[in-house]
């Protein structure tokens, strides 16, 4: 956990004025931390960072090669690449989960970051949901309707599940685009083996 | 993107298909998992729903683990000759790239590793939703065969997560999906998790040497089992 409650946001960006232009957009939203190469991005980077803002190209490490290692260390954050030309290649392909391409502005950015939230937000209502539907089936196993009509645990447990399946359905325009249902499913194979 | 037209509030029939009162005139949207034991008919069922609508002029995305995407385009065109290339997408997800399907065709195939590659599989089913969308099929259907496959490769905790994920992609794009199970394959705790990740159920069974099917889930009670 973070020292506040606030969402962590990872700036990993070799240009400082740019940098510390992001900071200071970001800055009343969010706790913001920064590296300034791929190296010092990976040191950074622990289970309380959301979102990680990472500039393909740097010195060093490239952008690329630090959102493998960030796949492979299987953490939980939410990747945006940020670029200087709009990509040719299919992002949703390449594991990022957003692109954004420079000059940013702070109103782009802030969506961009919001978005990405939602998704990590998403997930957990979902693993809740799953959680919730799982206790129903063990229930509905193990005792027979007869009881099950006179069980209150049972009805909240319908109605808690019925509250998260709304919720879930609004939340991210109900998978509404393409970048949120590819970001989604990858989501569900990085956390496959925990 | 400009809807002149509200198309997608056009219900599907799937009763030619499947003669019950509760599939004649089913919202988009909505995903029903297809339930049986092996041989039941429940694969054939899917692809019969998706064949209606082909040759109803809807779009078909077909997601197979067990056939290869060019035995599922051939079979498309030997049972809806009408059918344009354009209408159907396939994501073969067997992980044999053996290849030699270049030739294939204007339909469109996408190959995925595994059954266990989800994010493949997305970018499969993205890739196949939006040629359709490209072609103007703002109405169709999509198959996933099976889920008893992709239970082999991954738990059902991500299966559940993968059909709720797929369900919300087709009611947004105004789609019906039919996902099949092999109810004989998995132990009812996992039958009744999965069952929840959807709108519907058509379940069939064997009963005195006869096939029977009900519908659950779309009307406010189930079906009555009825012989096929």
């Amino acid at each position: 956990m973070s020292e506040s409650d606030r969402p962590v946001v990872l700036i990993v960006e070799d240009e400082p004025d740019v940098a510390e232009t992001y900071k200071l957009w970001l800055r009343n939203d969010y706790e913001v931390r920064m590296a300034h190469d791929g190296d010092e991005g990976l040191d950074l980077l622990d289970d309380s960072v959301d979102v990680v803002l990472l500039d393909r190209m740097m010195p060093g490490l490239s952008g690329d090669e630090v959102l493998e290692r960030i796949r492979e260390r299987d953490l939980g954050c939410r990747v945006s690449m940020v670029t200087a030309v709009e990509p040719d290649f299919d992002i949703l392909e390449m594991g990022f989960d957003a692109y954004l391409s420079k000059p940013i502005r702070s109103e782009q950015l802030h969506e961009t970051v919001e978005n990405l939230l939602e998704r990590s937000e998403y997930d957990t209502l979902l693993q809740e949901y799953y959680s919730l539907v799982e206790k129903q089936a063990t229930l509905e196993a193990s005792k027979s309707s007869a009881e099950l009509e006179e069980s209150d645990e049972y009805d909240e447990l319908k109605e808690e599940i019925g509250e998260l399946k709304s919720e879930l359905s609004e939340s991210l325009g109900g998978i509404g685009d393409d970048a949120d249902f590819i970001a989604t499913l990858r989501g569900l194979s990085n956390g496959e083996d925990e | 993107m400009v809807k002149t037209n509200k198309l997608s509030e056009n219900m599907y029939d799937l009763s030619t298909v499947l003669d019950f009162d509760a599939l004649d005139s089913v919202r988009p949207g909505t995903s029903l998992l297809v339930a049986g034991p092996a041989m039941s008919g429940k694969e054939a069922l899917a692809m019969d729903v998706l064949k209606d609508g082909v040759g109803n002029g809807e779009g078909a995305v077909v997601v197979t683990t067990n056939d290869r995407a060019s035995s599922v385009v051939d079979e498309f065109r030997t049972d809806v000759p009408e059918m344009d290339d354009s209408q159907l997408g396939v994501v073969d997800c067997r992980g044999d790239n053996s290849g030699g399907e270049a030739a294939q065709s204007g339909a469109y195939t996408h190959h995925v590793n595994s059954p266990g590659d989800l994010t493949g599989i997305g970018i499969g089913i993205t890739k196949a939703l939006e040629g359709l969308h490209k072609s103007g099929r703002d109405q169709g259907r999509l198959a996933l065969v099976s889920l008893s496959t992709m239970l082999t490769y991954t738990d059902k905790k991500t299966v559940f997560k993968l059909c709720h994920i797929l369900s919300s992609r087709l009611d947004s794009a105004g789609y019906v999906g039919v996902f099949t199970i092999d109810s004989g394959a998995h132990d009812d705790q996992t039958l009744q998790v999965i069952k929840q990740a959807f709108d519907g159920l058509i379940e069939f069974r064997e009963e005195d040497g006869t096939r029977q099917a009900r519908v659950m889930g779309l009307t406010s009670q189930p079906s009555e089992w009825k012989e096929l």
